[in-house]
């Protein structure tokens, strides 16, 4: 061996090298166009006077008795969390792991250190339970592909959307047309598991074998295994129920219901309690990965206004945790379980709440982020999970 | 090593400025050693690609601190080559815990064909310290003395990985023969 060969060997491109730059240099554009340019940096001192001015200013204001009026009605408009000083981007995530985000160009995955990858134009995205695959969806294509956007394997259905991979990693739920499949985590075995269902996303049972909850279009909860697709149980229709969402120990099964309840049931079936909201209409509801925590949203049509409130099934008390004006979306629990990410379109913004003492982080310019470049109106967009338990996934960047 | 010299200090002028077709020609002219520089180290395709994206992507982040009287390149595969080797030392040591088939290791890329491909699987048989200063020596042609300065190592130990390394290489070269 000779050191001129190890310099031919070196000389060589590498597998994928330039597919991968095409795609990378997407990223590095996107960061780029979404990073505070240097001008902005020289001006700090300018921009620190104002500051200082406005806080002068309102301090002035605070001492006497009509600037206090003024602040506390500022203060109820805003909210009493403890906001920390808005982030003008997404630099870093507050906990362990990665960010699946659903933008017009496609999902992104989002790593702790803030770093991006777009991986295609996808419409619908999940991740696998170890955040070692991403399942997606565009238009009749179901795609299995890596974090790093390498496509595995791929099927084709009718429309599809809404998919969920499996705890174990070995079924992918999905909706094709109006109709729910399951197909195997390589691409195998795909069978139909029920028509006529609706939109909102079906949820499998963790720690149990490929058991699975939907909602089909009269309002009624099934429970199906679906390697035998037998039904283990259903519910009356109710109107307007949605969101099926398991608790981590895969004891507690609850859904949304059109009057504004939230029904807790049993696994095995039979309904434990129904808790009734604050006033407003419940858009999201969740279950925390660790304990048996719930978070819903709600949006109030009277005053335009959201609030998330975070529920114990056991101890059904629920409390407030955040509100703000427009509607919140998008409850998505960290994986240790102690923040909640929610996504504030009207304030162009995501915040991270820590459940315990009500901390907010929050970032601004999230449209432009996921869209750079975009030209006109920018659509916010959805978060689609926030990956993995400790142990594993990808390792550190 | 060999650089860019003023075209590289005007468009990360450029890129500063907010020239984002300096910032693309910056990427161009250095992705393609920085991957292939990542991929030697790691030789999984995917995890190349993430470590110089990253890579690149912290370029962006600190872009505006960066001083344009100093190389681009050497800041950059100072990045790759300690990720990289953070990596590789990381899967091995998942691999003692591997799962089931569907969530395991991603296949690995295609190997180059012939005589390249026993140097580069004699290469993936090093220690991850090994393979950076092979990699950093014969394909991104640094000298011992820039490795050492580079990695914040002692020239003594670069000597000696790279010494460690090529004889490793060439002993398996023998071997096969």
């Amino acid at each position: 061996m000779t050191e001129e060969q190890l310099r031919e060997l070196c000389a060589q491109p590498a597998p994928g090298e330039e597919a991968a730059g095409e795609r990378s240099l997407g990223a590095v554009q996107a960061a780029y166009a979404s990073r505070e340019p240097g001008r902005a940096r020289r001006r700090l001192p300018i921009r620190a006077a104002l500051v200082l001015a406005a806080c002068a200013a309102v301090a002035a204001v605070a001492v006497t008795p009509p600037g206090r009026a003024v602040l506390g009605r500022l203060r109820d408009a805003v909210g009493r969390e403890r906001v920390t000083p808005s982030r003008p981007a997404l630099v870093s995530l507050p906990a362990p792991g990665r960010l699946l985000v659903l933008s017009a160009r496609g999902p992104w995955v989002v790593r702790q250190d803030g770093s991006k990858r777009l991986l295609g134009a996808y419409e619908d995205a999940s991740w696998s339970p170890h955040g070692l695959f991403v399942v997606a969806t565009r238009g009749r294509s179901l795609v299995a592909l890596t974090p790093a956007g390498v496509i595995r394997w791929s099927l084709s259905r009718k429309p599809v959307s809404r998919p969920r991979w499996s705890p174990d990693g070995f079924r992918i739920a999905y909706r094709s047309g109006t109709n729910l499949r399951v197909v195997a985590g390589d691409g195998t075995e795909d069978r139909l598991i029920a028509q006529r269902v609706t939109h909102t996303p079906p949820a499998w049972r963790p720690g149990a074998r490929h058991v699975l909850a939907f909602v089909d279009r009269l309002g009624s909860l099934h429970v199906v295994d679906t390697d035998s697709t037998e039904e283990l149980w259903v519910t009356e229709a109710v109107p307007g129920t949605r969101q099926p969402t398991w608790s981590a120990d895969g004891k507690l099964l609850a859904v949304l219901t059109g009057d504004n309840i939230v029904r807790l049931f049993h696994a095995g079936g039979g309904l434990i309690q129904a808790l009734a909201l604050p006033s407003g209409v419940a858009s999201d509801l969740s279950f925390a990965p660790v304990d048996r925590s719930f978070a819903v949203a709600l949006f109030r049509p009277a005053t335009r206004r959201s609030i998330v409130v975070v529920g114990d099934a056991d101890t059904v008390g629920i409390r407030r945790l955040f509100g703000g004006g427009g509607r919140l979306r998008g409850l998505t629990w960290s994986p240790d379980g102690r923040w909640l990410l929610l996504a504030w379109p009207a304030a162009d913004q995501l915040i991270f709440v820590r459940v315990a003492d009500r901390k907010v982080v929050a970032v601004s310019n999230v449209a432009r982020e996921f869209d750079p470049g975009g030209i006109g109106p920018v659509a916010f967009p959805r978060l689609a999970g926030w990956c993995c338990p400790q142990g594993s996934g990808l390792p550190p960047g | 090593m060999a650089g860019y010299g003023r075209d590289e200090r005007a468009w990360v002028r450029g890129a500063q400025a907010g020239s984002a077709s300096d910032l693309e020609a910056l990427f161009r002219a250095h992705w393609p050693r920085a991957y292939r520089a990542a991929y030697l180290v790691v030789h999984d395709a995917a995890a190349a690609e993430d470590i110089a994206q990253e890579a690149f992507l912290a370029a962006v982040r600190a872009l505006d601190r960066f001083d344009r009287r100093r190389p681009f390149g050497p800041w950059l595969h100072r990045i790759v080559v300690n990720r990289a080797v953070d990596w590789a030392r990381a899967r091995a040591l998942r691999r003692e815990v591997a799962g089931d088939a569907l969530e395991g290791e991603p296949a690995l890329a295609p190997a180059p064909a012939g005589d390249a491909a026993g140097l580069a699987s004699r290469l993936a048989e090093l220690p991850p310290d090994q393979r950076a200063v092979i990699v950093l020596r014969y394909l991104l042609e640094y000298t011992p003395g820039e490795i050492a300065d580079l990695l914040e190592l002692p020239r003594g130990t670069v000597n000696s990985r790279l010494r460690r390394g090529l004889d490793r290489m060439a002993a398996g070269l023998e071997e096969e023969a």
